[in-house]
């Protein structure tokens, strides 16, 4: 399939290793990345219901001249084909519109405030209101390029979880790597979570990829994420109830985001995934 | 009746993503269901008149479907038709009445008359096409029979038949189709056996009705239509 | 209880789901409420801070207010809120036509703001474009909060817009008919009620805050039969200042971009330009409405050879202050320039031809900003009803209907495109609905390619492809590399017709030997109208769609005809 990844291009080492993660994401599941090169310090996107205005700092403009060398030098040394995105539509003139039309989405965990800032545990409102948004799955990468040789999926039972699941299957299937599900056992008990997968068609893939479905106690979050392998890409759905918890991407995915250091691809309230 | 946005697409025949875009600039009366799209025929239909709008649209259950013509291989043909020895017959005329009269699966109020097409066809054109092979058979199709038949006539003198290689004939093959489409098809079929040297011999030996059924069995699974 | 609950949800479904004519009533009053009291509040600000400003005006750095107006309000634009500058409207259409009208919700202060800054420091600009565009950001997203579609979204958007110049006029049909000439570009039954609602919604906001409107309000003229002919006249020159106002305006913006000044710098520039020349000619300042209201009344005081120089000085103030970094609209100079130039040709009139019994100063004056109104916007029957609903009469219809038509139409001749419209008509973007550039725009490659392809290897034998012909109706065969699936090239049946007659090539030849791989291919980034072009000058019927180097699918005339069809029926349908 022609899945395809657009990468807002930071020119600075810190954009470098968001890129080489997208890079190798791309390489494991089969996905081609499309970079884009900001020209402006500012970039809308029209999504469904909603136009997202997206302020970048100006470290995403740092020497204009030798980013497209630096991004083609990556995807060189990844062995894949250079591709870059050109916005065709503009709503002012410095204003350029992004199309929606991707798969994929790679951010950092901030892409309006100065990287410097950022840490674990802060999420920019930019990246918020986009994963709120957006159709497709938004890879949030760790600072530092890591290569991830499993996948876990946080399972919760939600809708957005079930959509999280899908996405990690379709993933294991691409990459043919391994596939764990971490289940918090918060109102319902197994069953519950194994008669709901049953109930969607999951249980049959799930079965076939993933050996290990680890149930954890409500205690024992904390144990959950740590039993959660450091080389592994994490897939969640944000989950999203209520307003003010709607703001926050509610409170678990908070923690989970807060707490691990590994790659995060996140499934927004509006994005569907087709196994 | 309730439709999903892919039932939709289906009998609009336009892509999901149409559907979609559709729902989403308001052309289309939908209802909400979560995350899901669901339309109502009659709301659809209404809107349709409504506005005048010609949708094309179908019932689930009538949809038009791609006819797919069932097609008959050619030894069931020649089971239909039947296979018969020692015809009479000095020259194609004769030849081809006294043939016409031994086939049984046409009814006998029609045989002179196909007996003319079948003349007035070899008239226009010989349908001899070498080997000591002809494949009599008229040009318009029989309304009156109900299968398509290939009947296989051994004569028992070769008559000059004016065939391509002028070598006098001795193996007719009459197809008679109800309708056009398997007439080609027969033809085809037929043509690609008679393509064969090992099965023009094995004609010429003079065989049995099963064997000749077997034979042309064999042939026709290296040909896939 | 389930009974009545099922009653209720039906009910609920019929009213606002399936018919939303109520909806959109209800919905588009609170917008029309909503940018009206956002349109009083600029308007008020405005009053109160050029009054504040007045008495500062006489010392000889004045000069500098503009400037440092400007100054703040580029700033603020492009560090605080971080809207692209411009005064916005082209930029509610182009959302209106290619996104369904979705629009930022910052953009439904930001220009409020910005232009306040602009005005209130006395930069010649109108209030009147951030109004529409906040205006129309409110409607947008009273659409977004009750997760409507496009359709009812736009018709959201133009009744802010309504509402927005309604108010700020206290001119309810001046508002209705320019959210439709302007913003919509369609005259639908079911755009047409709300929107009015909402019109006359701002209005009453507008004069329940402001009851006493000093600006504008209505004064008998006397027109007689005796004007149509010098209305000829003034039309003409009407005609002439428009397009002269457009293009110096557009050629200020010009060289400002071209300059490599960082925008504070053009900023100050552009606000000083302003603010010197306000120092001789007041006139020029702010939006000028008390000016208007003054020449309406025949109580200006300015002699002819002042008045001719006025016109200019305005025209450059205005292109000055937008230009430059000031933001605010053309609507309010256009307004002035109008007067000024009726009050010009009038002075003329009056020397020329001193007996001639014509009507009033103020009349002229009336007469030249409908000139100008539909030379500029290119929007007659804006125009028109603005002026009628400002003097709240009909007695000077039948001048203002001459005028406003032959000046659109002179403008036009000259200069096709409207102010408004002439940014996206350069970028290809003015996509009104049923037209066929907004049909091209909304079908896009995904919806119609064809897929389901038998593709072929380009090591396939000939005679197997033959085969594979016999039982197959397509008539194009993608061919694709053993290994990696790439897209190697595609079979034409039509092409390779007089091999396929020959069996002694069956076995002679592999596919790769046949197949064409110099045919274009379109991808799936393709716009239609960049595919459709492609098609014609290649003359091609079908093209294969390739997308990284993986065949995708076909994309024919046939189907494009198919649903450009259908496409344009359902845009142009009457909902």
């Amino acid at each position: 399939m022609n899945y395809k990844l657009l990468h807002i291009f930071r020119n600075t080492p810190f954009g470098r290793e968001t890129f080489l993660q997208s890079l190798y994401f791309c390489k494991i599941i089969n996905a081609f990345p499309v970079a884009y090169i900001p020209k402006n310090d500012k970039f809308l996107m029209y999504f469904s219901n909603d136009a997202v205005q997206v302020d970048l700092d100006h470290s995403y403009l740092t020497s204009p001249d030798t980013a497209k060398g630096h991004a083609e030098d990556l995807f060189k040394e990844m062995q894949i084909k250079p591709m870059f995105y050109e916005p065709k539509n503009y709503t002012a003139s410095t204003l350029p519109d992004i199309s929606t039309n991707f798969d994929y989405l790679c951010c950092p965990r901030s892409v309006s405030d100065l990287s410097s800032k950022i840490g674990l545990g802060h999420i920019g409102p930019k990246v918020r209101r986009m994963i709120k948004h957006s159709p497709f799955p938004i890879l949030i990468t760790s600072p530092v390029f890591k290569p991830w040789k499993s996948i876990s999926v946080f399972f919760g039972g939600s809708k957005n979880a079930l959509n999280a699941l899908k996405l990690g299957l379709k993933i294991a299937i691409s990459s043919g790597f391994g596939l764990k599900i971490y289940t918090l056992l918060e109102k319902q008990d197994k069953a519950y979570y194994k008669d709901l997968i049953q109930k969607e068609g999951l249980a049959e893939p799930v079965k076939q990829l993933s050996g290990h479905w680890h149930f954890y106690e409500k205690k024992d979050f904390n144990t959950m994420l740590y039993d959660v392998p450091h080389d592994s890409l994490i897939v969640l759905g944000a989950y999203g109830h209520g307003i003010i918890k709607d703001i926050l991407l509610g409170s678990k995915m908070e923690q989970i985001q807060s707490t691990v250091t590994n790659n995060l691809l996140i499934t927004g309230p509006y994005c569907s995934v087709k196994l | 009746m309730e439709l999903s946005v892919f039932d939709l697409s289906k009998q609009l025949g336009v892509a999901q993503d149409t559907i979609e875009r559709w729902v989403r600039q308001g052309k289309l009366p939908v209802i909400k269901k979560g995350r899901n799209y669901r339309f109502d025929a009659k709301e659809l239909k209404k809107w349709a008149s409504n506005h005048n709008i010609k949708l094309n649209f179908y019932d689930k259950k009538n949809m038009p479907q791609k006819e797919r013509l069932s097609v008959i291989p050619l030894s069931v043909a020649v089971q239909n038709g039947g296979v018969y020895f020692d015809i009479q017959g000095h020259d194609v005329n004769s030849a081809l009445q006294s043939s016409i009269e031994k086939i049984s699966m046409i009814p006998d109020d029609f045989k002179s008359d196909l007996l003319d097409r079948l003349i007035e066809r070899e008239k226009a054109l010989s349908t001899g096409i070498g080997n000591g092979i002809a494949i009599p058979h008229p040009r318009e199709q029989l309304n009156y029979l109900k299968n398509p038949l290939v009947s296989v006539c051994f004569l028992d003198n070769p008559v000059d038949y004016k065939a391509l290689d002028n070598k006098s004939v001795s193996v007719l093959f009459f197809i008679l189709c109800p309708d056009l489409k398997m007439h080609l098809h027969l033809l085809s079929a037929l043509s690609f056996c008679l393509r064969d040297h090992k099965f023009i011999e094995f004609l010429k030996s003079g065989p049995d009705y099963a064997g000749l059924i077997e034979k042309i069995e064999i042939i026709q699974k290296t040909n896939p239509i | 209880m389930s009974k009545i609950k099922h009653f209720y949800k039906n009910l609920y479904r019929r009213l606002f789901q399936l018919d939303d004519r109520l909806l959109l009533i209800i919905a588009g009053s609170i917008a029309g409420i909503c940018s009206g009291l956002a349109a009083v509040a600029l308007r008020l600000s405005l009053e109160s801070v050029l009054e504040i400003l007045h008495p500062f005006r006489h010392y000889g750095w004045a000069f500098i207010l503009p400037a440092v107006g400007a100054l703040l309000s580029s700033f603020y634009l492009e560090k605080i809120a971080r809207e692209g500058a411009g005064h916005g409207v082209p930029e509610v259409i182009y959302s209106v036509s290619r996104y369904g009208g979705i629009l930022r919700f910052r953009s439904s202060y930001s220009r409020l703001i910005s232009s306040f800054l602009t005005i209130g420091s006395g930069g010649s600009a109108g209030p009147e474009a951030p109004v529409v565009m906040s205006g129309s950001a409110i409607g947008s997203n009273i659409a977004k909060f009750l997760g409507l579609n496009d359709r009812q979204r736009i018709t959201l958007v133009g009744c802010g817009t309504a509402g927005a110049i309604a108010s700020i006029f206290n001119a309810p049909i001046a508002g209705m008919v320019f959210a439709i000439e302007v913003i919509l570009g369609e005259w639908k039954f079911v755009n047409i009620i709300p929107i009015a609602i909402a019109a006359v919604a701002g209005a009453q906001v507008s004069h329940a805050i402001i009851p006493d409107q000093v600006i504008f309000n209505h004064l008998p003229f006397q027109v007689g039969g005796a004007d149509i002919l010098p209305s000829l006249g003034l039309a003409v020159v009407a005609a002439m200042v428009s397009v002269l106002f457009t293009k110096v305006l557009r050629q200020t913006g010009k060289i400002a971009k071209k300059s490599s000044l960082p925008f504070w710098a053009r900023a100050i520039i552009g606000g000083s330009t302003v603010g010197i020349i306000g120092m001789f000619m007041p006139v020029v300042l702010a939006e000028g409405y008390h000016s208007i209201q003054s020449m309406i009344s025949g109580t200006f005081s300015m002699g002819m050879f002042f008045v001719f120089l006025a016109v200019f000085a305005k025209i450059f103030a205005t292109a000055m202050t937008l230009g430059w970094g000031g933001s605010g609209g053309i609507f309010a100079p256009c307004l002035v320039i109008g007067s000024l130039t009726g009050v010009l040709f009038h002075k003329m009139l009056i020397i020329l031809v001193p007996s001639f019994g014509c009507a009033s100063e103020g009349a002229y004056a009336l007469l030249g900003m409908t000139g100008l109104v539909s030379g500029v916007m290119q929007a007659p029957l804006t125009g028109i009803f603005l002026i009628v609903e400002i003097t709240g009469g009909y007695e000077t219809i039948l001048p203002l209907i001459v005028v406003s038509s032959i000046s659109s139409t002179m403008s036009h001749y000259i200069e096709p495109a409207s102010f408004y419209f002439k940014e996206l008509i350069e970028r290809g973007q003015f996509l009104r609905p049923g037209t066929d550039a907004r049909i091209l725009s909304d079908l896009n490659i995904r919806e119609l390619i064809e897929t389901g392809f038998v593709k072929v290897s380009e090591n396939m034998v000939f005679r197997k492809f033959i085969e594979l012909l016999k039982t197959s109706d397509q008539n194009f065969f993608p061919v694709i590399e053993d290994g990696t699936q790439e897209y190697k090239g595609v079979i034409q049946i039509s092409t390779i017709r007089k091999f396929a007659l020959d069996p002694g090539m069956y076995d002679m030849v592999f596919l790769n030997q046949i197949m064409d791989t110099n045919v274009l291919t379109a991808s799936l980034e393709n716009d239609l109208q960049e595919v459709l072009d492609m098609m014609d000058i290649n003359h091609m019927d079908s093209m294969p769609v390739v997308e990284n180097n993986r065949f995708v699918g076909m994309i024919s005339k046939t189907r494009i005809l198919d649903l450009y069809r259908r496409e344009l029926i359902m845009q142009t349908s009457d909902h």
